[in-house]
């Protein structure tokens, strides 16, 4: 008798529970997504893939948010069943199994103003001292919990301050990282009222500090304080702009940079010139220890993980399955290089243009070591990347569309995968849309990269029919046709060349939905994302992924 | 593992079953690219009131985005002469590209208004999962999404707004 009661009340306490919280629901508001990305693998001995014990990788996300007048909270759940292969680690023994809340924050917003305590993603300038982010693709996710704090005491002034630690897979990293930042707007002093062509200057710093202690090793005068400043200036006129960013960082020994006591640099420059139908944008970077950490003890296999820096690769990414074998990946270390992108439009109706114009860019990319780390301006010898490319896109008429590519690459693959030759190369790709009927196309996708080094050369093809707005399906292969005799060095050397990298897939979009379903043989190499790349170990097998929203 | 996947389905979709639409838009900040100004996302679509406003997230690195935009840019002053609208585009493009934005709308000819999501808060505060993601907004509501781009998705876009 006594359970019976116990029970009622328990349901009737849950009932009540529950009208309170329906009520409350329905003043505010809820949406949401969520996003999942399976794979089932096989093994295949031709392009060297073994598949996980589990043969199951499952990555999935809900996302709720929850708003009501000024205030937002939510929660991010993830569970994986386990993790995909190489996702955050390359070592399949850190595959990650489970699920969990992983990220939750209350936030408090007002126009000037706004307080947000849990897991949050921020950024200082273009985050070469700071950036908390997620990136699902390569696996990152390093949300700062804590505080963050953002005051616009007036209009000229804005100013942001934090204080957290660094989340990693399903756990926190063991230190404390505080940061400031502040940016002054100087724009209403050098500006009459209604200028046609007003000045835009702006001047901004940032300091952040991660303290971790516990340090037991012989070095003396081990900092557990590590800080790193920043100073940007940002200018504007007319179609000009100018942005430069200079960093300083204290000595941060750590396995990554071989325990060196040297301080780390860095500098951005950014220019750009435009009117209208044409752009001009240059970046310029140069990095000297730069790999900052929420933790010391980061160790490569993980190299994604606990980053407290954004230190993106400055090159064009491409879409192109061949262009994609020899991508750069950022050398924080030691790195310095630049950018530079042309745009320019045929106008529809001019000679070259011809009736539906024509599309022009542009885009070179060069890195390099620093001859001396202690110099950052100080331009080395050592050659690790250029890729110099242009890129044609032409309407020939209503139904018919082609874009002609063409990439000269150099890529020191010793410094940015492993120990292999020099590799130069030429990419010469084709795409050509043909838009048969009003709701139905083809698309048509020729590649090929030639090089007398490494695993040689490669071709590729993509055919792909849709139906607007919703069904696409495609079939494509890509093929190492690589000189005899020369190894190809992949993830496992002695993979014969005149390997087929076939996939056959479709995907269906219904309104905020999307379901895609593939088939195929996925390539050893680096996986570029959002200017960062992690390493995928060569796999076959089906990929299924879907995402959705609701409540907006 | 199908029986965890399934609960996470079914709950979501209970989830779903009573959120109402909403009625506050996020009142995010994004930044013009042609004045260099912020503003707040939600006063973008309050001035628009019952004209239809339709906003698409996309990236320069994104091709598929690049491609629905140039179809776009090309017919919309024609379709808008048949039922008034506005259109922008919000380039998530975050520190590493955002640089080039502006050279490349103008290389690009485009002519809506583009607006810089650099940190992605607008893109999270829509629950955008992927991009190219469009949305159409009237008198304050999300009243039709879709994500993704095949070549003809924007005849399809303007066919929608006519209903709208």
């Amino acid at each position: 008798m006594k359970k019976i009661l116990l029970i009622s009340l328990c349901v009737t306490a849950v009932q009540m529970v529950n009208a309170q919280s329906m009520d409350l629901l329905s003043k505010g508001h809820l949406s949401g997504s969520f996003e999942t990305y399976s794979q089932l693998y096989k093994d295949d001995n031709s392009i060297g893939a073994v598949a996980p014990p589990s043969n199951i990788g499952s990555n999935n996300f809900l996302k709720l948010d929850y708003t009501y007048g000024q205030f937002t909270a939510g929660i991010q759940y993830e569970s994986y069943l386990p993790s995909i292969q190489d996702y955050f680690s390359t070592n399949s023994a850190n595959a990650l199994n489970g699920s969990q809340i992983a990220n939750k924050y209350f936030k408090y917003h007002e126009k000037n103003f706004s307080i947000q305590v849990g897991d949050f993603y921020e950024q200082f300038g273009s985050g070469i001292v700071f950036r908390s982010w997620e990136n699902r693709p390569i696996g990152i996710n390093n949300a700062t919990e804590g505080v963050n704090f953002f005051i616009q005491p007036t209009d000229f002034l804005k100013i942001k301050v934090l204080s957290g630690r660094t989340r990693t897979l399903f756990s926190y990293s063991n230190s404390t990282v505080r940061g400031a930042d502040a940016e002054i707007d100087f724009s209403k002093w050098l500006n009459k009222k209604d200028a046609v062509n007003p000045v835009s200057l702006s001047l901004a710093g940032s300091y952040v500090s991660r303290f971790e202690d516990g340090y037991t090793g012989p070095i003396a005068n081990y900092p557990q304080t590590v800080d790193a400043y920043s100073r940007r200036l940002n200018f504007e006129v007319s179609g000009f702009s100018l942005g430069v960013e200079y960093v300083t960082k204290g000595a941060d020994p750590h396995v990554l940079n071989k325990q060196s006591m040297s301080t780390g640099k860095a500098l951005l420059i950014n220019t750009a010139y435009t009117k209208n139908n044409f752009g001009i944008s240059v970046t310029g970077r140069a990095l000297s220890n730069m790999d900052y950490r929420s933790e010391r003890e980061v160790v490569s296999a993980d190299a994604n993980q606990l980053m407290l820096n954004y230190l993106p690769t400055l090159t064009k990414q491409q879409d192109y399955m061949t262009s994609n074998i020899y991508v750069y990946s950022t050398q924080a270390l030691n790195e310095s290089g630049l950018q530079a992108d042309v745009f320019y439009n045929f106008k529809a109706g001019s000679a070259i243009g011809g009736k539906y114009g024509m599309k022009l860019s542009l885009n070179f990319s060069y890195y390099g070591a620093l001859s001396s780390v202690d110099n950052i301006t100080s331009i080395g010898n050592q050659n690790y990347f250029h890729d110099a490319n242009i890129e044609l896109k032409k309407k020939w008429s209503k139904m018919l569309e082609t874009s002609i590519t063409y990439q000269n690459i150099f890529y020191n693959k010793t410094v940015i995968q492993n120990p292999a030759p020099d590799v130069y190369c030429n990419v010469f790709a084709i795409s050509n849309i043909y838009k048969y009927s009003k709701k139905k196309s083809i698309r048509l996708v020729l590649e090929d990269l030639s090089t007398k080094q490494d695993g040689g050369n490669w071709a590729a093809g993509v055919a792909e029919f849709s139906f607007a707005p919703s069904y696409s399906f495609y079939f494509s292969d890509l093929w190492n046709y690589g000189t005899a005799g020369v190894p190809y060095y992949g993830a496992t050397n002695g993979i014969n060349s005149g390997v087929h990298y076939f996939n056959i897939g479709g995907s269906i979009s219904k309104n905020a939905s999307r379901f895609s379903l593939c088939f195929g043989r996925q390539r050893a190499g680096l996986l570029c994302l959002g200017g960062v790349c992690r390493y995928v170990a060569a796999s076959y097998g089906f990929t299924a992924t879907l995402t959705t929203n609701f409540g907006n | 593992m199908f029986k965890r996947l399934l609960f996470s389905f079914v709950s979501m979709i209970s989830f779903a079953s009573f959120i109402s639409a909403q009625d506050n838009l996020p009142n995010v900040k994004i930044k013009s690219v042609k004045k260099g100004k912020e503003v707040e996302f939600s006063s973008i679509a309050t001035e628009c009131k019952d004209t239809v406003l339709i906003v698409s997230f996309f990236a320069t690195w994104c091709i598929p985005c690049a491609s629905e935009l140039d179809n776009i840019n090309e017919v919309y002053k024609d379709k808008q002469k048949e039922k008034p609208f506005k259109f922008i585009a919000v380039a998530i493009d975050d520190s590493r590209t955002s640089q080039r934005v502006k050279p490349f709308i103008n290389g690009k000819g485009w002519t809506f208004d583009v607006y810089l999501d650099i940190n992605s808060d607008l893109k999270r505060a829509f629950e955008v999962n992927d991009i190219p993601h469009i949305l159409i907004i009237k008198n304050n509501k999300v009243v039709y999404q879709h994500t993704g781009y095949v070549a003809g998705g924007e005849d399809e876009l303007f066919e929608k707004v006519k209903t709208l």
